[in-house]
């Protein structure tokens, strides 16, 4: 009697120690569009300063009566298509208030960049995936 | 017989329990990394605050030469006003490195708050001068060093905030300014603020 309620003791012990360093659900899905759901983008621009460098401006929408942040992320590729490596181009988190516009104002990391790529994620989801193709 | 069992199956049960309380170590994501926040600072704020001030700065136009040149730019002191021990290249390194991939800006390691900050490249050149088993041609002359334009400095603040008897706050500033060394102009200057709020018996050190 005592040895299983010693077994039983160490099943739960263990089951409570079972810790995992990373979040399972880690593995970002993506989706190729924009505008389903409570976000949606109602317009993506680009320009080239005088000084070189592009400018980019997309503005979005929350039509959700719930506030959000999410995650956006750009990508700068230069005239032949390459990415520009940049630490400009990892996440950032952006707040959308409900039912309210929000803009996403980027500066290019060098003068090469000719285009750029959106990305627009929540939580882990990317749910919006859009490409500006040239000034 | 009997015994031996209940002896094997405790001593078995006494095993399992310990290897299973250990935490599995597994490498982070640092692209996607959407672990547990700290009270300290730590990568990822380093790197929100350099993405933040680097993209500001080319923002700016602050480093735009005239002449379509490049700026030279000297990294000076970085105050670290904080109760941790940090060194605040975790910060500079990554401006100096986006900045100079713009190609709007060289870094200079030829000067520095203490000194060269690359001591070597210093020192061979004294040292190779008028030393004759060196061919002299290859060797660095008096006056082909370039002056900085502009200089880099910053600071790094934090305030412990208590809420209530179980909760604190913690806020932490990123302050840098960019000054033109000829006129003693600051061409550019920002702030970031970054604010945790978490147990009191986190320690922010």
């Amino acid at each position: 009697m005592k040895l299983i309620i010693l077994i039983i003791l160490a099943m739960f012990t263990l089951s409570g120690c079972n810790k995992s360093a990373q979040p399972s659900d880690a593995i970002v899905k993506i989706i190729d569009k924009c505008g389903d759901g409570s976000i949606s983008i109602s317009d993506i621009k680009g320009r080239k300063k005088s000084d070189g460098f592009m400018n980019a401006q997309v503005i979005g929408e929350n039509s959700s009566s719930n506030y959000q942040v999410l995650e956006y992320r750009i990508v700068w590729l230069d005239k032949d298509g390459f990415k520009i490596e940049s630490i400009l181009s990892k996440w950032k988190s952006i707040p959308a208030y409900a039912d309210q516009p929000f803009y996403i104002n980027a500066t290019s990391p060098s003068t090469k960049a000719k285009t750029f790529r959106l990305y627009i994620k929540r939580d882990k989801e990317v749910i919006c995936d859009k490409q500006y193709d040239g000034y | 017989m009997r015994q031996t069992i209940r002896w094997i199956l405790i001593l078995g049960a006494t095993l399992t329990l310990f290897s299973g309380c250990a935490t599995k170590t597994t490498n982070i994501d640092m692209n996607n990394d959407k672990g547990e926040a700290v009270m300290g600072l730590d990568y990822r704020d380093f790197q929100g605050a350099a993405q933040d001030m680097t993209e500001s700065l080319l923002a700016s136009g602050a480093v735009n030469k005239k002449d379509g040149g490049r700026y030279v730019l000297v990294v000076s002191r970085i105050v670290n006003d904080t109760m941790q021990h940090i060194d605040t290249d975790q910060l500079v390194k990554k401006i100096r490195v986006g900045l100079l991939r713009s190609g709007k800006v060289v870094v200079t390691t030829a000067v520095g708050v203490n000194g060269a900050e690359d001591k070597m490249a210093m020192q061979t050149r004294q040292e190779l001068r008028d030393n004759e088993e060196f061919a002299q041609k290859t060797v660095a002359q008096k006056g082909q060093m370039i002056a900085p334009d502009l200089s880099l400095s910053g600071k790094i603040l934090q305030r412990n905030i208590r809420v209530d008897s179980k909760t604190q706050r913690v806020e932490y500033y990123f302050q840098m300014s960019l000054t033109d060394i000829k006129t003693g102009l600051a061409f550019w200057e920002d702030e970031r603020v970054i604010g945790k709020r978490g147990s009191n018996k986190s320690v922010a050190w």
